[in-house]
């Protein structure tokens, strides 16, 4: 009962007048008083219908004269019937009505899929959802760890793999793309995921689109896209405060012991949320420091998070925000060896990094009219870096500016065409890959509609134009179809196929420096990746007892970008590889029987395939398992996380070393008492030790002691 | 509540049990004595001793390293820790300062013989096994600073390709007839086969009397009869040409050197 959690407790007023041939109302929060935009109104048995617009309003016209039932529903309220509704009605007639609140579950509702608020049974694409209980229970305070637990999920170093898809390039570009609510965040001159951006404390929930998804998003949403929806402000005055310290335990061998020290960290988070006038504000911070647990992995980072939100008009929003951090952390590139595996090189003792990054996003929501939503975005990314490495200092800094416009309309109520534009502007100034500028343009249109009363397809496209200064210029057409048959209220079953590409981040195609002795050489005319993904899936519900989910998959890869050694060890990125990788995931949710208890699992099978060289693509396991069971008892809860990945059949640069798969159990303990919550933890409880990129041993166990308030 | 609390005891149990260590520290390997000769060039970044599975390595993969050696000694006791194989050659390399490694800038060899063409091959069998007396000369003046002095020009291959068959690469002596390996400078591997290649072989100022092209055959130990090209003059000279490098950038051009696998230049 616990996973059902309440995202909305809320109930809406409706009011609505009836004129001749017409009807018209508004919803509205009954709680806060606030407009309720999206809510589906429908005179049933007919095709008289629309949504809500974001003050609330709906107007059905030229309804025939007679006696209708009127249905509203919309995901996160009781579905609501009014009968016997006589048409041409009274004049100035008027009906306050209350929609009964229900308790769902947060993960039912995803907003990344296409682009717009919609149930996840409604999206042909596979969708994971990490809601902010599992961001509670998990503790972990940056978001890759976490992402860890999501199924089909795994990383190699900080590359995210969803289903295989990145394998591992050096942390230069992303075949995923990373949202902050919904504004990509890849700084221009690494291409890379900044996980650190914002902390997890900062985070609602996460979803992820499993797939090729440039059809709505473009450049880099190759294998699939992260969207971060990070916490909204609240209406009544709301602090929330996280203290969190943790140890590391001693290696498991001695000849691993560097060092006599304590390893420890700590983590401080604040955030205050409140009503002022009409706008409501969210304010944060936090620090985080540890020592790390080899040698040159300790970091100190500083971060701040800003919301505002303001009703503009009553047919619009304008939305603020600001997420910066800033830091320093150690940098080692790979062990000094096996015998050695958490030192680093004597002489690359004391490398290190200093960064600081920001983005910040101006989000302006309007009703134009009933049927049609304008999204605009504004945005702005600064990445700043300086290594300060033994044989270089090198620093960069990469400035992203963005806009989009985007158009959500509501033909009826199962029709919803959603199109825009978007617009992007890189500029960098690095003494890694040198000054350059990118500028990127872009169109997508996507339709989606209902063809039979259980039967809905979607379809759309995206055109990406880039162009960088050297006068490289670069065209990619994104095609995608989806269906979606709900063959029963508890069963669907899906079909998507997507293209996906990804164009290559400045750091592949300008690197041009030397780190521990190797160089890295340019390669101005790298062309980008591209690939088709299609999937097929089912989807199971049966209430709280049971949440099954299996798809199977298949991804071509054409022209993958990968780091080839040349003949002179240069490394260098050039367009090599064709490859395919199809598998099946499994994904149960389900409570064996024993009140309290709840049990997730997930499997993922995959078959990577190198075609070009016939044999297994490199940084690619083949089997992914997580499970998780939590107890929940009175006030205290009790979950233990198991984590399998299977070895790694290939390895691009040192295929000699000795890989082993990846195995990790997590326990968490968490008591509540009132506005408190403290909670123990045990990170890879066994001490397994395994590297996930080569020659970089993965956290030890460490324990971990963390207090939350809401005050 | 007693029913979960057993059902996820049982279950960290179960696990604790299953669980292996995963990785573990290398303990095998191989060690001996390192002794320099010469003096130690002032642009001396690091030294250390690296471990080929195949010789020439042409990759990152082929090859182990071990921590840097202390610099500046006559003698260096050394260990290197490694997950038991088979190396085809044990060197050691000199790296310059603000320089990338170049695998190829050797300054030293083991061998186990006295043929000094033949790179002495070093079984590390088990995980427990230490390998020991892997000396090693190390001479000091065989350490090629960064220049981009060198030759270009083009291989031309006749007749067939002897079937086990890896890479070429192109070598140059000083003397006309080497003593060994650290005599030669060894260019870039070039895959096999092929009917022309261009080339170029980065080489340090001074006059080569021997330029040419050495084949690697799988499984077959290098020699001189692993010569199957000569750089001449002209065609029909007896003795190979010369050439000269004058400066740290000087580049000679348009070097032909014509293989024909039926004559080889040492045969015998």
């Amino acid at each position: 009962m616990k996973q059902l959690y309440p995202l909305l407790l809320l109930f809406a007023t409706f009011v609505f007048s009836q004129t001749e041939g017409r009807l018209s109302g508004q919803a509205v929060d009954a709680k806060t008083g606030e407009p309720l935009p999206g809510v589906n109104i429908l005179l049933v048995d007919t095709a008289i219908g629309q949504a809500t617009d974001l003050s609330g309003r709906f107007e059905l016209s030229g309804i025939p004269a007679g006696v209708y039932t009127l249905r509203a529903s919309m995901v996160g309220y009781r579905s609501l019937q009014i009968r016997s509704i006589h048409i041409p009605a009274k004049p100035g007639a008027r009906f306050t009505l209350a929609l009964e609140p229900i308790l769902i579950q947060e993960a039912d509702v995803v907003v990344t899929a296409a682009k717009r608020r919609q149930s996840i049974q409604d999206s042909p694409n596979s969708v994971g959802v990490l809601t902010s209980r599992d961001l509670v229970q998990k503790n972990e305070i940056y978001l890759d760890k976490m992402l860890e637990n999501a199924s089909g999920v795994n990383f190699i170093g900080s590359q995210i793999n969803i289903r295989g898809s990145s394998g591992y390039n050096y942390g230069a570009g992303t075949r995923v793309l990373m949202l902050i609510d919904g504004v990509p965040v890849l700084p221009g001159d690494s291409g890379d995921l900044k996980w650190d951006l914002v902390p997890a404390t900062q985070v609602e929930r996460v979803e992820i689109i499993k797939g090729a998804g440039s059809a709505l998003y473009g450049s880099s949403a190759l294998g699939g896209v992260v969207n971060i929806i990070t916490k909204s402000a609240t209406d009544r005055p709301l602090t929330h405060l996280r203290f969190s310290a943790g140890l590391y335990d001693k290696p498991s061998f001695p000849e691993w012991r560097w060092t006599d020290r304590l390893l420890h960290f700590d983590d401080m988070d604040v955030d205050h949320s409140r009503r002022i006038g009409k706008s409501q504000i969210l304010l944060a911070a936090g620090r985080h420091q540890s020592t790390g647990y080899s040698q040159n992995g300790s970091y100190q980072r500083m971060n701040g998070s800003f919301k505002w939100f303001r009703p503009v008009s009553t047919h619009a929003n304008l939305t603020l925000a600001a997420n910066w951090e800033a830091g320093k952390r150690g940098t080692g590139l790979m062990w000094r060896s096996q015998r050695r595996a958490l030192e680093v090189s004597p002489e690359a003792v004391g490398d290190h990094t200093h960064s600081d990054k920001l983005s910040v996003n101006a989000f302006h929501q309007w009703a134009a009219r009933s049927t049609l939503a304008v999204k605009t975005r504004l945005s702005y990314f600064r990445n700043y870096w300086k290594n300060i490495f033994h044989d270089n200092i090198t620093a960069s800094t990469a400035q992203k500016f963005g806009l989009e416009i985007q158009g959500d309309y509501q033909r009826s109520a199962v029709h919803v065409l959603t199109f825009g534009t978007e617009e992007t502007w890189d500029q960098v100034q690095s003494g890694l890959v040198g000054n350059h500028d990118q500028y990127g343009l872009s169109a997508y249109v996507q339709d989606e509609r209902r063809l039979l009363r259980t039967l809905s397809l979607t379809l759309g496209g995206r055109y990406d134009y880039q162009h960088i200064d050297t006068g490289f210029r670069d065209e990619k057409f994104s095609p995608k179809a989806g269906l979606v048959w709900q063959a029963h209220s508890s069963i669907s079953a899906r079909f998507s196929s997507g293209k996906g590409f990804r164009a290559a981040s400045m750091s592949e195609r300008f690197s041009d420096s030397i780190y521990s002795g190797l160089r890295l050489a340019p390669n101005p005319e790298l062309r980008s990746e591209t690939a088709w993904s299609h999937e097929i899936g089912a989807n199971i519900r049966l209430g709280t007892l049971m949440n099954l989910d299996i798809a199977g998959f298949s991804s071509d890869y054409w022209n993958l970008i990968e780091p080839v050694p040349d003949e002179a060890q240069n490394i260098q990125f050039i367009n090599v590889t064709r490859a395919r990788i199809s598998g099946l995931e499994t994904m149960a949710k389900f409570n064996p029987g024993i009140r309290g208890l709840t049990c997730d699992v997930s499997y993922t099978l995959m078959n990577p395939r190198d075609l070009s060289l016939n044999e297994t693509l490199a940084y690619r396991p083949r089997r992914l398992l997580q499970t998780g069971l939590a107890y929940q008892f009175g006030p205290v809860e009790l979950s233990v996380d198991y984590r399998y990945i299977s070895r790694l059949d290939q390895v691009k640069l040192y295929p000699m070393d000795d890989r082993v798969a990846q195995k990790t159990v997590d326990l968490h303990i968490g008591f509540q008492w009132q506005a408190w919550h403290l909670s123990g933890h045990v990170y890879n409880l066994f001490n397994h030790n395994h590297t996930q990129m080569e020659r970089t041993l993965m956290p030890i166990r460490h324990f971990v002691l963390t207090l939350r308030a809401a005050v | 509540m007693r029913k979960g609390l057993f059902l996820i005891t049982g279950l960290l149990a179960l696990g604790g049990c299953s669980l292996d260590d995963g990785l573990q520290p290398t303990r095998s390997g191989f060690s001996g004595t390192i002794r320099f000769k010469n003096a130690w060039p002032a642009q001396t970044d690091q030294v250390l001793v690296v471990a080929a599975t195949r010789f020439p390595p042409s990759a990152i993969a082929d090859i182990v390293m071990s921590d840097p050696l202390p610099l500046h000694q006559d003698s260096v006791d050394y260990t290197l820790f490694t997950t038991p194989q088979l190396f085809a050659a044990v060197g050691v390399v000199w790296k310059e300062k603000n320089q990338p490694w170049d695998v190829t800038n050797l300054i030293g060899l083991y061998f186990d013989s006295d043929n000094l063409f033949n790179p002495g091959k070093v079984h590390v069998r088990n995980r427990d096994e230490m390998v020991e007396n892997i000396d090693i000369e190390a001479d000091l003046s065989k350490a090629k600073r960064k220049v981009t002095s060198g030759i270009e020009g083009m291989l031309r291959t006749r007749g067939e390709w002897p079937p086990a068959s890896q890479s070429l690469l192109m070598v140059a002596s000083k003397p006309i007839l080497p003593f060994g390996l650290l005599d030669i400078s060894l260019g870039q591997p070039i895959e096999a086969p092929f009917d022309s290649s261009r080339f170029f072989l980065n080489l340090q100022p001074g006059t080569y009397r021997l330029v040419g092209a050495l084949l690697i055959e799988k499984g077959a130990d290098i020699g001189l009869s692993s010569v199957v090209g000569l750089y001449y003059k002209k065609a029909g000279d007896l003795f190979p040409g010369a050439i000269t490098i004058a400066s740290d950038t000087t580049i000679i051009r348009g070097v032909e050197i014509h293989i024909d696998f039926n004559k080889r230049p040492f045969a015998g």
